[in-house]
């Protein structure tokens, strides 16, 4: 059966090349066209549509998106634009929207666009998650990638992982795969890239979770500006309900991007000499003196032995935060990412695969 | 290289820098074990710390300062015709051997203000010792890179015990030679060499097509014994392999760059060697 679609736009000749586009398909069937919000938002479900194409490049189109999807319940709303701008996408995505297309577009992009959006998930923000480290060795990506893959087979939505280690990235050895493009090709073409021509330079792992993986030399990692990175990061957003970033170790200007973009930063520790403590807590410092209310920046301390309650305390006295997450030891852990199989089997039913089941339950509860 | 003799007149410090690709695999331990060792054979002896967000040097040998390689940039940087790097040098000692340390900054804040030619200015004034320690992190970054290249041999450090630690430490060797760093140069350094792992030494070395020029064992009671007492090695636990093997380390250190450098000091060696004797290491 065809789309009912509603087409809302104030530039007459961009009506028109879109009407000759849809009106030509037979997977569309343009029952009402507006050029004013106000009528649209009136008027159109007199006629039971259920796609409408929003020129987000009209502030006021942009800022009554959420008031489409509150009264289209149901309905896809797509909004169009010239040129991708990565600001307008993350407000309509907030507020609500399928996804965004540029146009003008053919039939057949608009069925794409529809495909990729339809499989993130929810029609709500993506929920960008990054992993920092102070110096390292901290278990930060071995974290990532189970997380990456519980919050996917919980929610059956799509999780991205992007590896942002950018010189000594360890996922694709995790998962023994070796992706055709990396992060380097990602940063390169964002600017030309929608939604639909990213998506590819993902590698999938499993279904619903996929891979953007670093540079296969550490000195290509020059090659990517930090804020490219983030635009990266956002179009990530766009075709994925869950984005996962595993930064590089300490702070220089790839992780205090990513961080400032992101709902949720783990600070990931892992205790040996006693003085990695001493770094968290410069970390959460650091982060506190950039707070601005937007993103939570959670502790998560690992191969926490003892595993108790009181170890837990102990840690926080020192640190002068609290233990958000503490995830115990598991050796087996090491020969299962030693081999690539991360993906296959991991050593269920243990106290480490709980403690990351209830962390993805944190994670998941804040983006709802 | 020269050896501290009161006459030369020209004579710069042999340079180690202390490397790896993979991080919290032993670097800072090599560096303050390296600096002691050659303390003890009576070469002056500077330990700069240039992990500079998150430096351990001061935390593993439980000092404080707070004169810092930060503190240094800001002074050369407003007064350049009194500076003495001398001035944010903190010495640790105990017994015979002492050496001097240049710490990293207290502040990551400070961390993120340096500039490397600055740095690498800081470190040429260091010349004044025989040996200078310099303690990296685990990145290819402009700071490190420049401190390689005024590096004497660079101390490359892997331990091979996981996969990704051995793909980096492939990765991070391969990177140096297209970097045009001199084979001879780079010193392969196994840490933990002899803890349980699936991955055999041999394999690693035809891998990187180059033997292990010192392999480390693993000793992790000793190593903690150290941090925990805040001392080097020697002193925390004299008796370990661990400590033999460092010892030997340091044999190759200084003999191996030029035989003269040992006969210079070769009275003191002796001194030094039957004390090391009698204590059993």
């Amino acid at each position: 059966m065809a789309y009912k679609v509603i087409v809302v736009e104030d530039n007459q000749t961009m009506m028109d090349s879109m009407l000759n586009v849809l009106r030509r398909s037979p997977d569309f069937e343009v029952v009402a066209t507006y050029k004013n919000v106000n009528a649209a938002l009136g008027q159109a479900s007199m006629f039971k549509p259920n796609l409408f194409f929003l020129n987000l490049e009209n502030e006021e189109m942009l800022n009554a998106v959420p008031d489409f999807v509150d009264t289209f319940r149901g309905a896809y709303i797509l909004g169009t634009m010239s040129q991708w701008d990565p600001l307008d996408v993350n407000q309509a995505m907030e507020g609500g929207a399928t996804g965004c297309i540029l146009k003008p577009f053919t039939a057949k992009e608009i069925l794409e666009y529809l495909q990729l959006y339809s499989v993130r998930g929810q029609r709500k923000p993506a929920e960008l998650i990054s992993f920092f480290s102070p110096k390292g060795r901290a278990g930060r990506t071995t974290l990532a990638a189970i997380l990456a893959m519980i919050i996917a087979e919980k929610t059956g939505e799509r999780v991205a992982l992007i590896d942002a280690d950018l010189q000594f990235g360890d996922l694709p050895i995790f998962f023994d795969v070796e992706p055709k493009r990396t992060l380097v090709d990602a940063t390169q073409d964002i600017k030309l890239l929608t939604p639909v021509t990213f998506a590819p330079y993902f590698h999938e792992i499993k279904p619903r979770v996929s891979l953007l993986s670093s540079p296969d030399r550490p000195e290509y990692a020059e090659l990517i500006a930090p804020d490219s990175l983030v635009e990266v990061v956002m179009m990530t957003t766009n075709i994925f309900r869950y984005v996962i970033v595993d930064l590089p170790a300490g702070f220089n200007p790839i992780t205090l991007d990513v961080c400032r973009i992101s709902d949720i930063v783990f600070v990931t520790t892992m205790i040996n000499s006693g003085f990695e403590i001493k770094h968290a807590k410069k970390t959460m410092e650091m982060f506190s003196s950039q707070d601005d209310g937007h993103r939570q920046v959670k502790t998560v301390f690992t191969r926490v032995n003892p595993f108790t309650e009181e170890n837990r305390q102990k840690i926080a006295n020192q640190l002068g935060y609290p233990v958000d997450v503490m995830i115990p030891n598991e050796y087996r852990m090491i020969s299962v990412a030693n081999s690539g199989r991360l993906a296959q089997g991991l050593p269920q039913d243990t106290q480490l695969m709980k403690s990351i089941s209830g962390m993805a339950d944190k994670v998941i509860a804040f983006g709802r | 290289m020269a050896v501290a003799t009161k006459t030369s007149i020209e004579r710069s410090s042999v340079i180690i820098s202390v490397f790896s690709t993979t991080p919290g695999i032993g670097k800072t331990i090599i560096a303050i074990n390296l600096a002691a060792g050659l303390a003890h054979e009576g070469y002056k002896v500077c330990l700069a710390d240039l992990d500079l967000q998150f430096g351990d040097v001061l935390n593993y040998l439980k000092l404080n300062s707070v004169n810092t390689v930060a503190g240094a940039q800001r002074a050369l940087l407003d007064n350049p015709s009194t500076f003495h790097i001398r001035d944010f040098l903190i010495d640790y000692s105990e017994g015979d051997v002492k050496f001097s340390i240049l710490p990293a900054p207290l502040y990551v804040y400070d961390a993120y203000q340096t500039d490397v030619q600055l740095i690498t200015d800081i470190i040429n004034k260091l010349s004044y010792f025989d040996y200078v320690i310099i303690d990296l992190n685990s990145m290819f970054s402009a700071l490190n890179l420049a401190m390689l290249d005024i590096s004497t041999v660079i101390n490359y450090v892997g331990v091979i015990d996981f996969l990704p630690a051995l793909k980096n430490y492939k990765i991070g060797y391969d990177t140096l030679i297209r970097f045009d760093y001199e084979e001879s140069k780079i010193r392969l350094v196994e840490n933990r060499s002899d803890s349980q792992k699936l991955i055999n030494a041999h394999d690693v070395e035809r891998l990187l097509g180059e033997p292990f020029y010192h392999k480390l064992p693993n000793d992790y009671p000793s190593v903690n014994k150290s941090i925990n007492a805040g001392k080097p090695l020697m002193f925390a636990a004299p008796d370990s392999k661990l400590t033999k093997s460092f010892d030997e380390l340091v044999g190759l250190y200084t003999n191996r760059p030029e035989e003269k450098a040992a006969a210079e000091t070769s009275s003191n060696v002796s001194i030094f060697s039957k004390i090391g004797k009698f204590f059993g290491f």
